[in-house]
């Protein structure tokens, strides 16, 4: 293919952003008004939630979550899903869990653990590109292959204990913010210079985009979509470093469901299921929406049922009031 | 539009929850939380109902949390955290993993609020490592409870048997605990022989699913021990389904409702009877001691009875 015509296919491929982007940004600041609406609510409910130490717990908690719902906005703006990311939480869980038990030095097992989180994420990677199966019945069956390893490497039993310096990624405070909420900023920081700032994150538009036009364009769809579901991988083997840390042990039947979590983070932050649009900020709010309505029920002290259904509403409402404005546009 | 639409939905939604405002937090009783493993499942429904009862009567408020999954422990810690930061006067809490609720714990030691542990112990070494500090344990002796079930076993087949054990989740104390009080009790009958043993953990469909690979890979077994109930009747329907209903031996856990429906129709035969409303009772007034800062005792043994078809409708 000559020159010319890929500098004409990327023209075309990013003359629809402009507008795109003023709908994501319009579309942000309603899910940041949903956010401080939320909080405005919880604020006026129970004296508990607007303190220091609440919002600083919630913040802690969500970051499990939001650093999974990283790595799956990626797969989602590419036009794809991934199912095994919880189970991925549990593999390299393991993983680090039984290298630190050896003795292997704390970064080391933590580097390990991740390459562990994005070879796998990459197989999934191979068989939707190479293999050309469908990236739900890819990562379907990772979720079940993962979850098994975890469980052959374990025995089915949790690997817990570990010292103090490799839990305080959980547990340490710098200036009385804890450790984990560093660790989603700068995990969302780097992500959002890789996604907006990089020819692998324009790329990964582009997929979702338009696929075929990617391809024709000479963009190697194969390789980045591999390095997309590796990215998700390493994600969530992040996120396992940080469970791990946060229980003191490491469990083969961790992060069961956690990718139903993470999927609602993304939509909920608007980016579409049908790929080639969305935000990492939006996926932020996202996570913290959820974080911040289960701490707000349990605060109320509102029955578990009830919150399942109240959760369940806002996932659907969210995407419901995004949809509807769609429509009214175009 | 979007943020006039979000705020209409918020404001929506605050009128209807600001009718249930003036609840818990401003009646000035002692607030005790308490966090089961599950709401799911009759064992802990029970427990939930003792609680309440208990809590009526001492006019004690009570808030029963639990996470969405049993087996989801960080999700439990999450609740704990959150129940420390609306600053509950004791906490109650069924571990869902007995090493992982730790650190949840010791946040609770840090803000000062008591906390009762109810059914399956903590980890002893993981709690004396991170120095974490309970006020008591509530709750049946499972090693005592495995001990019953296999002595009747040994009774009952006459020292013959070809076994399998469905257990619980691995690495949680109760189940361990149930298996290693079987083993004990039948550890001097040569007869009596484990064929296999895997986890289940605690759900009647992985029981039916796990029981069924069993039967498949090992068709002359004759008795199966299930950590708890549930796993059993899930065990039942594939020996149903399998067309050997009556030939197969099935041992349970916790005499839930459906168990001893189940023993009265001879589809199981014997079972546990641990007192969940008991223990949620117990636990409810223990931390209500505990908060106003009175002695109680580190270890409440709840009790527990092998029932049969014998006793099955006392």
């Amino acid at each position: 293919m000559m020159p010319a015509d890929v500098a004409d296919d990327r023209r075309a491929a990013t003359s629809t952003q402009p507008r795109a982007r003023i709908a994501s940004s319009a579309r942000r600041l309603g899910t940041l008004a949903g956010l401080l609406g939320l909080c405005l609510l919880l604020w006026i409910l129970t004296p508990h939630f607007l303190t220091t130490s609440n919002l600083l717990n919630v913040l802690e908690q969500t970051a499990i979550n939001a650093i999974i719902a990283v790595g799956m906005t990626f797969v989602i703006i590419s036009g794809g899903i991934d199912l095994s990311v919880g189970s991925l939480v549990a593999l390299a869980g393991v993983v680090l869990a039984t290298l630190l038990h050896g003795g292997t030095p704390v970064l080391v097992a933590i580097a390990a653990a991740i390459a562990a989180g994005a070879l796998f994420g990459s197989f999934n990677g191979m068989a939707i590109t190479w293999g050309r199966l469908p990236p739900f019945i890819a990562t379907l069956g990772m979720m079940s292959v993962a979850r098994g390893c975890a469980l052959l490497f374990t025995d089915g039993r949790p690997v817990s204990g570990f010292e103090g310096g490799f839990r305080a990624i959980a547990t340490a405070r710098i200036a009385g913010i804890p450790a984990p909420v560093f660790l989603t900023a700068a995990v969302y920081l780097i992500a959002q210079f890789v996604l907006t700032e990089t020819r692998f994150g324009r790329y990964v538009y582009a997929i979702g985009g338009n696929e075929e036009a990617t391809r024709l364009s000479g963009v190697s769809v194969r390789l980045h979509k591999t390095a997309v579901y590796a990215v998700s991988g390493a994600t969530s083997a992040l996120a396992a470093v940080l469970l791990t840390a946060r229980l003191n042990s490491a469990q083969p039947i961790a992060g069961i469901m956690y990718e139903l979590d993470a999927i609602a983070a993304v939509v909920i932050g608007g980016t579409s299921l049908m790929g080639g649009e969305g935000t990492l900020s939006g996926t932020l709010i996202g996570a913290l929406i959820m974080g911040v309505l289960r701490n707000g029920l349990n605060l109320l002290g509102v029955s578990s049922f009830m919150q399942q259904v109240v959760i369940g509403l806002v996932i659907v409402g969210a995407v419901l009031i995004d949809t509807l404005l769609k429509a009214r546009k175009s | 539009m979007r943020l006039r639409c979000a705020l209409a939905i918020l404001a929506a939604i605050a009128l209807t929850g600001g009718c249930n405002r003036g609840g818990p937090e401003t009646t000035g009783k002692p607030r005790i939380a308490f966090v089961l493993k599950t709401l799911n499942s009759p064992f802990f429904i029970e427990m939930q109902r003792g609680a309440e009862e208990a809590a009526k009567r001492l006019d004690v408020d009570l808030v029963v949390q639990a996470a969405e999954r049993e087996i989801d422990v960080e999700k439990q810690m999450q609740i704990i955290e959150n129940l420390i930061q609306a600053r509950v006067s004791a906490l109650a809490v069924t571990p869902s993993g007995s090493r992982e609720v730790v650190p949840a714990v010791g946040k609770a030691n840090e803000a000062n609020i008591p906390v009762v542990i109810v059914d399956t112990r903590l980890d002893e070494n993981a709690a004396s490592q991170a120095g974490v500090k309970t006020v008591s344990f509530v709750g049946s002796d499972n090693f005592r409870g495995g001990l019953l079930i296999g002595e009747y076993l040994e009774r009952a087949s006459r020292g013959n048997a070809r076994v399998v054990i469905l257990e619980g989740i691995p690495g949680h104390e109760t189940g361990d605990s149930r298996v290693r009080g079987f083993r004990e009790a039948i550890k001097d009958s040569p007869g009596i022989r484990i064929i296999a043993s895997q986890p289940a953990n605690w759900e009647r469909d992985q029981g039916f699913t796990v029981f069924q690979n069993m039967l498949q890979a090992n068709p002359d077994l004759d008795t199966v021990f299930a950590c708890n109930d549930m796993m059993a009747l899930g065990a039942i329907e594939a020996i149903a389904a399998a067309g050997k209903t009556g030939k197969i031996r099935v041992l349970g856990f916790d005499a839930v409702d459906d168990a001893r429906k189940a023993i009265v129709a001879g589809t199981m035969e014997a079972t546990v009877a641990q007192f969940p409303s008991e223990m949620g009772r117990i636990a409810v007034e223990t931390a209500l001691k505990a908060m106003k800062g009175e002695a109680v005792p580190a270890d409440v043994t709840v009790r527990i009875g092998l029932i049969t078809r014998e006793n099955v409708s006392e």
